[in-house]
């Protein structure tokens, strides 16, 4: 471990972490920065008790019968997954902690548009958090995330008997995170177009940036709807005024139509950060221009757009008309060629590259494979004829899980290695990284891929028991041994995570002190110190391309990248906007 | 305990993994067939495109990897000709896909007439068939060769109907009446899911699906039209377990609490008239001539028929109705039951062989054999 202090850092300086002291520093800062790290440590801490849940369903279903939760338990616990990583992991992951954190800096701003409404968002994700918690200590929710009708509305039976416990609070929580996502994505959309410095075109932000511009509309646009549902959804549940209860005059399938409408585009809320955050990886570490880079720009805007015109795919059995089937059918398939260009582009930027395999591109390139599959895999729930026999299978449930699980969330830590860094001003051991990446990419292709087979073989999804006494001896025995290879799969990850929570933390202390720009990058917040002063940048920083590497030269002794001596120029001039 | 059933897995999917078929299950309905050949048109698609991307991922990971410092040896940006050639012929394949899809799904849609038709109610967490002549089964039973349309409706929340050896899945929706259509052609015996998350026992919502040549299919339809006319009266109780089948997942029979109140004990006690309902009114008070009930047998037929009419207290009105789902014989089977309940045991199977519902249904039929013989 090298001793001396490397150029660019500024731990021991003036820096956003030193800047001011005290819990109420903190809680009440208008900082950017800080905001992103305390979105961070929430986002984080959900993703723990989330990944708790997962485990224990998938202890439970490691052999039929009951191994140690009754129904009522594994229903409530795999809600409880599923609401935390859903609502309040990977929504909020990548926009509201990375974005947070590093979209200012990309713009060279000094901050977001509108501060306050930034901290807001952040105690409105806390509130929302804290109903879910009220949720879990008043009857449990025990609905699945998706609250479908008339289930949901049903008091005798979801969340047995409890009026205003369970479903209630959970809804309550849902809709003030839909607020805190919605002013997180208003308040970017509002950065990025006023407050690019001079030089800085749309064409020259760097790709994180178009990416998120993409997923802030979607927020704005998507996310009211999902508002107004669960209004009603409260309304019905407490009133009994049939909206969505066919008992009462109501329509369970219209409850669908509202729920889709939002979470379908709320998938590409979850993806295209990290797609933002993959384009970064792959150049960055590849030392190589990024390929296509207005095909990607465009393909993010693209995806956000025909995301909203695909809702029906989630109901092609639900008893909605077989025409409209067939044009959801149509639709969806149109983006699934976005995707594919990204893809593409991706792996054209590595062509005579010059790769450094570290962690944050070990996490780049597993997700390039996952997210083949996922995506891949979406081809045949896309077709109709097939995916009325794999809906609601364990098919969809690997499908989701690859795109979900093995892009977004693998995008995120991939993202969270490249930038620490820059946020801690420490390095993290490469080696453990590297390790902890590979038990992660090992663990979770064995937990997910069989799931793919449990699905074509007929196993439906949201079981509690694979039963004995109920199933086909031939089914039971296969579907037997694929859960027990996706259990084992499922804690292989979860070493791999708690791996890398140990050496993540170990640096924060320990860690080698981070230079300004350790990997090459060349986008703006790799010219700030490491971690950025309070202010971002005490000067107007040069804007130049952001994907030119050949002006950053390598410097052994700090085991950092700055600039070339005579490269200033090539950076610096541009027509403006 | 792992290594040996990997190594089974193995062996099987070896067995089982046929050229082309990735691990559908049984083509057990004419339909199977279509679908399957979509899904391996697709998964062929899919491993193709996967090894090129995949191929060009390691073997650029491991031939450009470099030192740091290293500069890159290219710095294309773009290059028109090729992004546009990667957009266009990927939509050229997936408009190929979805068409295909597209007939599949409407030959999975469009019933052909004449149709055998079954009636399909679900309910919190069993499956009821009611069939033309009157039959009433938990299992579906249907002719081979032949095209059967379910007409399905759901009693309480949203179920779905999954018979994942015809390729067939079709929701099941309160307020509406949804279609299925499926030809089986092998005789026998296939898994039934609820693939629609239900609530608690949605795991337990299983049935099978029995599939009969037209000649065994039509003798037993009509058994199970008539089979309660064929217990003798006295003994009507045999029937009870039978009908258990579709109160079981509320009411047990060994004195645990479940949705329901148990029966164990539950004829003694309406005699006595010992239950307490929400309203605070108590059974004792509301039974006798001219009043709400006329006696204990009238108050579990109206429990059965009218459910929400008096509620326990401290359950909850979720018990749906079985009015016009069950016949009188069959209402009168039930109360049967519960009085003789000590002849059972906690499963509801009969402790004394005599008891044994196809056992009197097969001496029935052969007493009917022997006098259309004579
Ligand atoms: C979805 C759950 C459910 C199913 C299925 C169900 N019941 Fe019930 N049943 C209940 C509940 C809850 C109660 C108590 C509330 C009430 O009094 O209505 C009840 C009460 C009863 C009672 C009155 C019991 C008493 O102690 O007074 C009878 C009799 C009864 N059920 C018969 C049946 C029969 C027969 C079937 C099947 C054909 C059946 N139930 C199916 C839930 C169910
Ligand atoms: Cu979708
Ligand atoms: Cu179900």
């Amino acid at each position: 471990m090298s001793k001396a202090i490397p150029a660019g850092n500024a731990l021991d300086g003036a820096n956003y972490l030193s800047h001011t002291k005290g819990f109420l520093s903190w809680a009440f800062t208008l900082d950017h920065k800080r905001i992103g790290v305390m979105y961070l440590i929430s986002v984080l801490t959900a993703f723990f008790f989330g990944g708790m849940a997962a485990l224990a369903v998938r202890l439970e279903l490691f052999s039929p019968g009951t191994q140690f939760m009754g129904q009522d338990t594994y229903n409530k616990m795999f809600t409880l997954h599923v609401a935390l990583m859903v609502l309040l992991v990977i929504i909020p992951s990548v926009p509201a902690a990375m974005g947070n954190f590093i979209l200012p800096i990309m713009l060279g701003a000094k901050d977001v548009a509108f501060p306050k409404l930034n901290l807001m968002s952040y105690w409105l994700w806390i509130f929302g958090a804290l109903f879910f918690v009220i949720s879990l200590i008043t009857g449990g929710l025990d609905t699945g995330w998706t609250f479908y009708t008339p289930y949901s509305i049903d008091i005798d039976s979801a969340s047995a008997g409890h009026r205003f416990g369970g479903v209630l609070p959970a809804l309550t929580g849902a809709f003030i995170l839909g607020f805190s996502s919605i002013f997180t994505g208003l308040n970017f959309i509002v950065t990025i177009h006023r407050l690019r410095p001079p030089g800085m075109t749309w064409f020259r932000m760097p790709l994180f940036l178009w990416a998120i511009y993409a997923t802030a509309i979607i927020q704005v646009m998507a996310t009211p709807v999902l508002g107004i549902t669960l209004a009603l959804l409260a309304v019905e549940r407490v009133f009994g005024i049939g909206i969505f209860n066919p008992a009462l005059g109501g329509d369970p399938v219209l409850y669908q139509h509202f729920f889709w409408f939002y979470s379908h585009p709320a998938v590409y809320i979850m993806i295209l950060p990290g797609m933002g955050i993959i384009s970064e990886l792959i150049s960055v570490h590849s030392h190589k221009h990024i390929f296509g880079y207005k095909f990607i720009a465009f393909s993010s805007v693209a995806i956000a757009i025909f995301g909203f015109l695909v809702w029906g795919h989630h109901m092609f059995t639900s008893g909605q008309s077989p025409l409209m089937n067939i044009v959801f059918s149509a639709i969806t398939f149109s983006v699934s060629i976005p995707s594919a260009i990204k893809i593409f582009n991706w792996i054209a930027t590595m062509y005579k590259g010059s790769i450094s395999l570290n962690t944050p591109m070990l996490y780049a390139l597993s997700f390039l494979f996952i997210f083949s599959i996922g995506g891949l895999t979406g081809l045949h729930l896309g077709t109709l004829a097939t995916d009325i026999h794999l809906h609601d299978t364990y098919f969809v449930v690997a499908h989701f899980h690859y795109v979900m699980m093995g892009s977004a969330i693998v995008a995120m830590v991939g993202g969270l290695h490249h930038w620490w860094p820059k946020i801690t001003g420490r390095m993290y051991n490469e080696f453990q990284g590297r390790i902890a990446c590979g038990l992660v990419f090992f663990g979770f292709n064995l937990t997910f891929f069989p799931q793919f087979y449990l699905g074509s073989k007929g196993m439906p999804r949201r079981y509690h028991d694979y039963s004995e006494a109920l199933m086909s001896a031939d089914k039971l025995e296969l579907f037997h041994t694929l859960h027990q290879v996706s259990t084992i799969g499922s804690y292989i990850q979860a070493i791999g995570f708690f791996l890398t929570l140990y050496y993540l933390l170990y640096s924060l202390k320990w860690g080698r002190k981070a230079p300004a720009n350790p990997w090459g990058g060349r986008s703006l917040e790799w010219q700030c110190t490491s971690p950025p002063p309070f202010d971002n940048f005490s000067e107007a920083p040069t804007v130049g391309d952001c994907y030119d590497f050949s002006v950053l030269e390598w410097d052994e002794e700090d085991q950092s990248y700055t600039w070339q001596a005579d490269a200033h120029e090539s950076g610096g001039e541009s027509s403006g906007h | 305990m792992m290594i040996p059933s990997l190594l089974t897995m193995l062996l099987a999917t070896t067995g089982d993994l046929k050229v082309g078929q990735f691990g559908m299950p049984v083509q057990a309905s004419e339909v199977a067939p279509v679908i399957d050949n979509i899904f391996n048109f697709i998964t062929w698609i899919c491993i193709f495109f996967f090894v090129i991307i995949v191929g060009f991922i390691v073997f650029f990971m491991f031939k450009y990897s470099k030192p740091p410092g290293t500069p890159a040896t290219s710095n294309v940006t773009h290059n028109t000709p090729i992004e546009v050639a990667w957009t266009v012929l990927p939509l050229i394949l997936v408009i190929f896909i979805f068409y295909k899809g597209m007939d599949g799904y409407i030959d999975l849609r469009s019933a052909p007439l004449g149709a055998y038709e079954v009636n399909v109610v679900a309910q919190k967490w069993n499956w009821t068939f009611h069939y033309k002549n009157g039959a009433t089964t938990s299992v579906l039973i249907v002719p081979a060769n032949r095209p059967v349309k379910l007409i399905m409706s759901s009693q309480d929340v949203l179920h779905a109907l999954f018979i994942p050896d015809f390729r067939v899945k079709q929701d099941v929706v309160p307020g509406r009446i949804t279609t299925l259509w499926f030809t089986a052609i092998k005789a026998g015996e296939y898994d039934l899911y609820c693939a629609e998350y239900c609530g608690q026992q949605h795991s337990t919502m299983l049935t099978k699906v029995i599939v009969l040549d037209d000649a065994d299919f039509d003798t037993r339809i009509t058994e199970e039209a008539n089979y309660i006319d064929k217990i003798p009266p006295d003994m009507l109780y045999v029937a009870g377990p039978r009908l258990y089948m579709r109160c079981k997942s509320c009411h047990s029979l060994d004195g645990s609490d479940m949705t329901g109140p148990t029966w164990q004990g539950l004829w003694d006690r309406t005699v006595d008239g010992e239950q307490v309902f929400t309203d605070g009114t108590t059974l004792s008070n509301l039974m006798g001539a001219g009043k709400l009930f006329d006696g204990p047998e009238d108050y579990v037929t109206q429990s059965i028929n009218n459910p929400q009419q008096k509620i326990r207290m401290n359950y909850s009105g979720s018990m749906p109705t079985f009015k016009g789902q069950l016949g009188p014989l069959e209402v009168m089977a039930i109360i049967d039951f519960l009085k003789h309940l000590d002849k059972f045991d906690t499963d509801g199977n009969p402790l004394d062989s005599a008891d044994d519902l196809a056992t009197i249904l097969d001496a029935a039929k052969a007493a009917e054999a022997a006098s259309s013989n004579e």
